[in-house]
């Protein structure tokens, strides 16, 4: 039943999908910190058009399957606009955006815990609103929101696997390939779903360590 | 060149509450028609009931909240006039919390430091000479790699003061400095606030610390429902106020820390 898993041939597909689906978790995840940001903080200080925005933006990404965003960016965008743009570029895109969607929650959410007063002591020494948001606010709030950018890597590791029906081989790509090439499935799964497993396990552990190591010295439980 | 450090002129600051229903929303008038000058080396402090808007005009002092009406002044600059660099002019003055405020993620040196390299953008050692300074100041050199949480309540509002003077601001604006500490800690940041007094720092101090104010105050305010009913110097309030109100607040007072 197992008897595949000595031919390397099978391993350096398994190597590539992997890689691909590491790739695509740790630039969705790290894109939708970096946006996910500027829609908290543009929720908090924004004007009303801004904000309506952000929640359109929100409630897109976050109110359909993934699956449909991804088939619209690969075949339909290029289409309207008939251009081509690389479909793994495109993939690669959604996945930020829609991480977004999601992490902004997180970002405000913890900005918010704290927000009040550590901006006005900011302000109160002179640092404008960016420079405190800068270097008060968001060391804070990237403290408060690493178990939640776990949970969020956990859950876009396994979304990934949806990229293997516009034709981006990832590792749940790379399984189905393997299953039909052996005629083992069962095996197949059971191998790839480990390997999910463990990188998944893996990177959360490190996030833990990395939590413990940026606590806040004094502070146990951190802020709320 | 103004006489005055600071002042406050007609000022004008109401705030909304709002409540669980529209109807419980109300219109808090915290500072109406507020006027206040305050030359170099002065020290001046406010005292009056709780909610009755004092924390509101120091804020207002500071530009932290922003007057509805009337000017702000420091120095010959009207804060208050739109296009104002207020970064700049919050560098020339200092602030000090009620609730301390520190900032949690930095050390006691970082906190004190971090104005000083991004805001004056002074090179490191010469921010580390200054904060060290301003921590010596209040004497709490023994803790400089603490952070905020490890701190007594008294260490860290001497903290929170050294953040404000380590810039040498024109002036130091002090909002209930001890009322948010144990009885037992108040002594030492009182002692630190005399520290200051004796070096003519200039200082608005919310306070309701009576013998502190009798030893270094010139001159008290008593204010009330937004508006300053009674000035004079600290011998006025402790022998005969002439307003009532503030004859029945001072009685309660003094009763209360005599007790």
């Amino acid at each position: 039943m197992f008897e595949w898993l000595s031919n390397s041939y099978y391993w350096s597909m398994i190597l590539n999908g992997l890689t691909t689906t590491v790739e695509i978790t740790l630039f969705g995840v790290a894109i939708g910190l970096v946006l996910g940001t500027l829609l908290a903080i543009g929720d908090i200080y924004g004007g009303k058009t801004i904000k309506g925005i952000i929640a359109i933006y929100v409630e897109f990404f976050r109110g359909s399957p993934l699956f449909i965003q991804i088939f619209i960016a690969v075949y339909a965008v290029p289409a309207l606009l008939s251009i081509r743009i690389d479909h793994v570029f495109l993939a690669f895109l959604v996945f930020g955006l829609n991480s977004a969607g999601y992490q902004k929650g997180y970002v405000k959410g913890s900005m918010q815990t704290i927000l009040d007063d550590q901006m006005a002591a900011g302000r109160s020494v002179g640092l404008s609103r960016w420079q405190t948001l800068r270097y008060v606010i968001l060391p804070q709030a990237y403290r408060i929101v690493i178990p939640s950018w776990t949970n969020e890597f956990c859950s876009l590791t396994k979304s990934s696997a949806v990229l293997s029906v516009v034709g981006i081989s990832e590792l749940t790509a790379a399984g189905s390939a393997i299953s039909f090439q052996t005629f083992q499935p069962l095996a197949t799964w059971v191998v790839i779903g480990l390997i999910y497993l463990a990188w998944i396990s893996a990177f959360a552990k490190i996030m833990d360590i990395i939590y413990e190591k940026k606590k806040i010295p004094g502070i146990e439980l951190v802020l709320q | 060149m103004s006489d005055f450090v600071m002042e406050a002129k007609n000022v004008f600051k109401s705030y909304m509450i709002k409540g669980e229903k529209k109807e419980g929303t109300k219109v808090v008038e915290a500072v109406k028609d507020v006027s206040l000058q305050i030359r170099k080396g002065d020290i001046k402090l406010i005292f009056g009931p709780s909610g009755s808007g004092k924390s509101t005009f120091l804020r207002c002092m500071d530009m932290l909240d922003i007057p509805d009406k009337g000017e702000i002044w420091l120095g010959d600059q009207c804060l208050t006039k739109p296009g104002v660099n207020l970064n700049k002019a919050r560098a020339r003055i200092g602030f000090v919390f009620q609730h301390i405020y520190l900032f949690r993620h930095l050390s006691v040196l970082g906190n004190v430091e971090l104005a000083l390299r991004q805001v004056l953008k002074l090179p490191k050692e010469e921010a580390r000479k200054h904060a060290m300074a301003a921590l010596e100041e209040v004497k709490v050199t023994d803790c400089v790699n603490k952070y905020p949480a490890q701190l007594s309540g008294g260490q860290a509002q001497r903290v929170g003061i050294a953040r404000a003077i380590a810039r040498q601001p024109d002036i130091i604006l002090l909002d209930e400095p001890t009322s948010a500490l144990d009885p037992e800690l108040t002594g030492e940041v009182i002692d630190t606030l005399r520290d200051l007094a004796h070096e003519g720092t200039t200082m608005l101090i919310i306070s309701h610390e009576m013998p502190f104010a009798q030893e270094v105050a010139e001159e008290m305010i008593f204010y009330d429902e937004g508006r300053i009913i009674e000035t004079g110097p600290p011998s006025l309030f402790f022998n005969a106020p002439n307003t009532d109100r503030a004859k029945q607040f001072m009685t309660r007072i003094i009763n209360r820390t005599t007790r």
